[in-house]
């Protein structure tokens, strides 16, 4: 069943979130953020308490954060709600390389263009293409970029260039 | 005789423009996207979705469009992907119109998956107050979930339990029972006059929709509205359904005016005769909304 977070692991993840994309803790306020199978949801905040149902319960809220490999790992469809609460560590990429990162799993695209962008490495990383928050990306070794999008997803934008 | 035929015999009086309806059957199903908006305005979804090659029209509800590409349309990968739209009918719009949800309000939808009901519910919602998303089926179950994902919904808890059978700790100011049924109102034609979209089994639909009306009803709060509907035409399934929770319970049914051609329902059929309430539930023809076939009762608990 899920479980409340306690309250110091509420701010820790708040904090990265601080911490990595500069998204404030008070945007959060309006939800219960709850630990299910290794994995925090985003529970919109109820005015009374709600009990669980155990014999029927599949999960609440949205997924949004999981610990990989010690990081803490921002999920995609969180990242496509609420990314535009973050103003740091968003690598934005063209449709091309979208198309290349999605086909071959990771791109370099090369120190220079990293710093361009202000991009602190390692870590989990926002992007984007155009206007559009695409979702959880991972950036190694100063420059590789390895794609964290959802599999379904990754498959249907490996031609969106040619769209 | 088949099914269908045995249908056409019985409806053939009571379906306006009946003629209407049958060469109806011969077009295609309409695509229909409804814009996600807690993650897109509908201006911006619709300036995405004509740069994704998709051409449509306006539609009754201002979040709805109706795609004029030919078969196939292309497929809009971004739009879709990050959750900025839903394909889904626009009867499958009619019951969260008829609800009318409020931000703040507990809602639960018994027969959820794959979600387009829960999600539309949702986005009215503002994702603000609860809705509890319930179905049968596993692998429909994970259909409800991927879609609440995509949709970057908040406020839903998902159950997975028979819904006759289904519990709670408290009640709900709405639900919405849109029952499993025949989907006669699905139904097309191919060009050899083959009907596709139709469901094979005997299951005892009747049976399971009284069972679904009255737990839905049951777990209402006084005073609180209930939506049955389904995508079907079939008076058994539908109006004896309401029927039979008029005779079992204290509800009443409520007038609605939809915002497309609607007809009222059927008292009388064969040689049964219903509550005249019955009367103040809506059927919505495929040929004259120019999509899936419905039926809707709004009910409230007195």
């Amino acid at each position: 069943m899920p479980e409340l977070l306690r309250p110091e692991d509420r701010l820790g993840l708040l904090a990265f979130l601080k911490d990595r994309f500069g998204m404030a803790p008070s945007s959060f306020e309006a939800y219960h953020i709850y630990a299910f199978k290794r994995q925090a949801f985003l529970f919109r905040r109820q005015p009374g308490k709600i009990d669980f149902p155990k014999s029927s319960f599949v999960r609440c809220g949205l997924p949004f954060m999981r610990l990989v490999a010690g990081y803490l790992k921002p999920t995609t469809v969180f990242l496509q709600r609420f990314g535009h609460l973050a103003w740091k560590n968003i690598l934005h990429l063209d449709k091309a390389q979208i198309g290349r990162l999605c086909l071959e799993g990771e791109i370099d695209l090369g120190l220079e263009s990293i710093d361009a962008q202000e991009i602190e490495t390692p870590g989990y990383i926002i992007i984007k293409t155009g206007e559009y928050i695409l979702g959880a990306g991972l950036i190694l070794d100063n420059s590789r970029i390895l794609c964290r999008f959802p599999k379904a997803m990754r498959q249907a934008l490996v031609h969106i260039n040619d769209l | 005789m088949d099914k269908f035929s045995l249908f056409l015999a019985d409806y053939k009086g009571l379906i306006p423009d009946f003629n209407g309806y049958l060469q109806g059957l011969k077009r295609p199903l309409p695509l229909y996207y409804r814009i996600n908006t807690l993650k897109i305005g509908t201006e911006e979804a619709k300036s995405l979705l004509r740069s994704e090659g998709i051409w449509f029209e306006e539609t009754c509800f201002e979040e709805l469009v109706l795609v004029k590409n030919h078969d196939p349309p292309p497929s809009p990968v971004l739009s879709y992907h990050l959750g900025y739209i839903y394909p889904q009918a626009l009867s499958s719009c009619l019951p969260v119109k008829a609800l009318d949800p409020k931000p703040h309000e507990r809602l639960l939808d018994l027969c959820a998956a794959p979600g387009g009901k829960a999600t539309h519910l949702a986005q009215t919602m503002k994702d603000m107050g609860l809705i509890v998303a319930n179905d049968r089926k596993l692998g429909r179950i994970t259909a409800l979930m991927a879609n609440i994902k995509r949709m970057g919904i908040t406020n839903t808890v998902v159950t997975q339990a028979r819904g006759e059978h289904f519990t709670w700790g408290h009640k709900f100011d709405k639900v919405i029972v849109d029952a499993p049924c025949s989907g006669i109102g699905r139904y097309r034609m191919d060009e050899t006059g083959h009907i596709r979209h139709m469901k094979p089994g005997k299951t005892d639909l009747p049976a399971i929709q009284k069972g679904l009306i009255t737990k839905g009803f049951d777990l209402l709060r006084s005073g609180g509205i209930m939506v049955y509907s389904t995508c079907t035409l079939n008076v058994e399934e539908n109006e004896e359904v309401v029927h039979y929770l008029l005779q079992k319970r204290r509800a009443k049914l409520t007038p609605w005016d939809p915002p497309v051609p609607w007809s009222p329902g059927i008292t009388r059929f064969k040689e049964k005769e219903y509550d005249k309430g019955v009367g103040l539930a809506r059927r919505f023809y495929p040929h004259k909304i120019h999509s899936v076939g419905f039926f809707l009762a709004r009910v409230v608990k007195a």
